[in-house]
């Protein structure tokens, strides 16, 4: 569906045409059917890659393909969604002579444009009232629902959204995440960027994380957390002297409480509570999340 | 195919933009109530009353169309960026030629429906004052409709790269150059023939003035104002070989906004 190689962007600004590498060798793969998470901290470089993909922006060097097409050719949005991080439109329509406007670009007239905008808007569940009044009126999360309902009115292969759930409330959310996995049932492979982690970490099927223009981390949610370990706390019935710690475990503040910083020092712990006859009262078992991991990689970018 | 039909819808939206905005009915409004007190002029001036009206309704549909070529067309492309409209729109399956020529054709046929209440303004008060109505008054206005078609093309090929006051102030100097240009290379040659130019800056002068006269559209030939009223005939094939000189220069105008449009960024 999206298979981007080495792709390198650079912005120039200025009078002396500066330039700001916006992307470094970006590379990733996203297959039929999959909802993919695009994450990062601000200006890493997600909407640009999307831009990049949509055809809106040009590029340095590399190569990328959206359903098997260079994004400069204008076939290879016939089977794309887009819609645009706070998408603005043309305020002087009504919401549906947009998505009639809208829908006839995509090819679609007659009863099957109004039955497709029905169903857009059901999807987005956007109250059938305001679609009769003029953009100019709507507020952010009625923006953005008509923003997704313009997009999947070609029923698209590929859906490719910006912040969907940006400057939604937590109904808006639930309503944006339920009408993605709706569409990823029907058989479209989405593409989305996210600040909202736990929302990607929901839904998503795979998720890339992009640091300063690099892809620093891709895979499933569990392949990411589990390759950065699980920490395991256990709590004792008494305490352990610090000296006698084993090795890998460390003390938390609390007497009786210590953090085992993979499999190994867990063993071994739970070796020496079983040979001096220290019970042991309750274990936890804690992965980082997205949101750890991503912190983790910014700081390292940054150092 | 598709292309045209792409072109079509966008034609369509920005034609419905255009008569949305508040700016165009001001401008309409403007016109007709300066065609409707070309009758009071006719009344107070020395001259003739039919002369006066007819080239004060003229020079009202000219400037007016001006005004809405100039003011519109500049806003077109750059309120779509500004906006961020554009992102939507491009992201669609259409080709950004599409989208140039969509906006081309919108705006062109806003100026037409001007021209034409204009024009049915103007016979309505050439009739009330029993002031010579003609056909011939027609071919004025036809060659008022081909200026602008050109002043259209030369708006959206600055707003498509350049800001909404710069493009402004581009499209009024070539607007200002396309009249003035064959009045300066007349002035020049005749000075020329008279022996007053003879030194290094003079030559430069002559040069510049041929130049100027070669590549801005020679919108002159587009008033025809005083011929018509006067009653002079024009020569004949006039009207198709200017309309020919319009198309070629809004070609090459657009096509030069259409390259430069496909190679922008939009952030």
């Amino acid at each position: 569906m999206i298979k981007i190689e080495n792709l390198q962007k650079t912005y120039r600004s200025g009078f002396l045409m500066k330039p700001k590498v916006a992307l470094k060798n970006l590379s990733l793969h996203v297959e039929p059917g999959q909802v993919y998470g695009f994450i990062g901290p601000n200006g890493a470089g997600k909407s640009t890659t999307i831009k990049v993909l949509t055809g809106l922006l040009n590029f340095d060097s590399g190569k990328v393909l959206v359903n098997g097409l260079s994004p400069r050719d204008a076939k290879s949005r016939r089977d794309i969604g887009y819609s645009p991080e706070q998408p603005y439109f043309y305020d002087y329509l009504t919401g549906k002579e947009l998505l009639k406007f809208y829908g006839s670009l995509v090819g679609l007239k007659g009863d099957e444009l109004n039955s497709r905008i029905g169903w857009a808007l059901e999807l987005v569940h956007a109250d059938k009232d305001w679609i009769n009044r003029r953009l100019r009126s709507y507020s952010k999360g009625m923006m953005q629902r008509v923003g997704i309902a313009q997009a999947v009115l070609s029923r698209p292969k590929l859906l490719i959204l910006d912040e969907p759930m940006s400057g939604l409330d937590p109904m808006g959310r639930r309503d944006v995440r339920e009408a993605i996995l709706e569409l990823n049932r029907g058989g479209t492979t989405i593409f989305y960027s996210s600040h909202l982690l736990s929302d990607v970490e929901s839904i998503s099927h795979k998720v890339a994380m992009v640091v300063d223009g690099k892809i620093v981390r891709e895979g499933t949610v569990d392949e990411i957390t589990d390759s950065c370990g699980v920490e395991y706390h256990v709590r004792t019935r008494s305490a352990i002297a610090l000296k006698d710690l084993p090795e890998g475990v460390s003390p938390t503040g609390h007497p009786q409480e210590c953090v085992c910083a993979d499999d190994n020092a867990r063993d071994r712990l739970l070796a020496f509570c079983l040979s001096h006859g220290v019970a042991v009262e309750k274990m936890d078992h804690k992965r980082p999340s997205l949101e750890d991991i991503l912190t983790e990689e910014i700081a390292r970018a940054e150092s | 195919m598709q292309s045209l039909r792409h072109m079509g819808i966008i034609a369509l939206n920005t034609f419905r933009e255009s008569i949305r905005d508040k700016i165009l009915y001001n401008i309409v409004l403007l016109a007709v109530a300066l065609a409707v007190f070309s009758i009071v002029l006719g009344e107070w001036s020395v001259f003739d009353r039919a002369y006066v009206i007819k080239s004060t309704t003229l020079s009202v549909m000219s400037l007016s169309g001006l005004l809405i070529s100039i003011f519109v067309g500049i806003s077109l492309v750059q309120k779509e960026i500004q906006r961020r409209t554009v992102l939507t729109l491009l992201s669609k399956p259409i080709s950004r030629v599409s989208f140039i020529v969509g906006k081309y054709l919108g705006l062109l046929a806003v100026v037409a429906i001007h021209l034409l209440i204009l024009t049915g303004i103007y016979y309505v008060i050439l009739f009330i004052t029993n002031s010579e109505p003609s056909v011939s008054l027609l071919t004025a206005i036809y060659l008022i409709f081909c200026e602008m078609a050109v002043v259209i093309a030369i708006a959206l090929l600055f707003s498509s790269f350049s800001t909404t006051i710069l493009s402004a102030l581009f499209t009024l100097g070539v607007y200002f150059a396309g009249h003035l240009s064959d009045q300066l290379l007349e002035q020049v040659r005749f000075a020329s023939r008279m022996g007053e130019l003879h030194d290094a800056s003079s030559v430069l002068l002559e040069k510049a003035a041929v130049v100027i006269h070669a590549v801005f559209p020679g919108l002159y030939r587009f008033n025809v104002t005083s011929y018509v009223v006067h009653g002079v005939a024009l020569p004949d094939m006039y009207l198709f070989w200017n309309s020919l000189y319009a198309l070629g220069y809004i070609g090459v105008f657009l096509a030069i906004a259409s390259w430069w449009f496909s190679r922008r960024d939009f952030l």
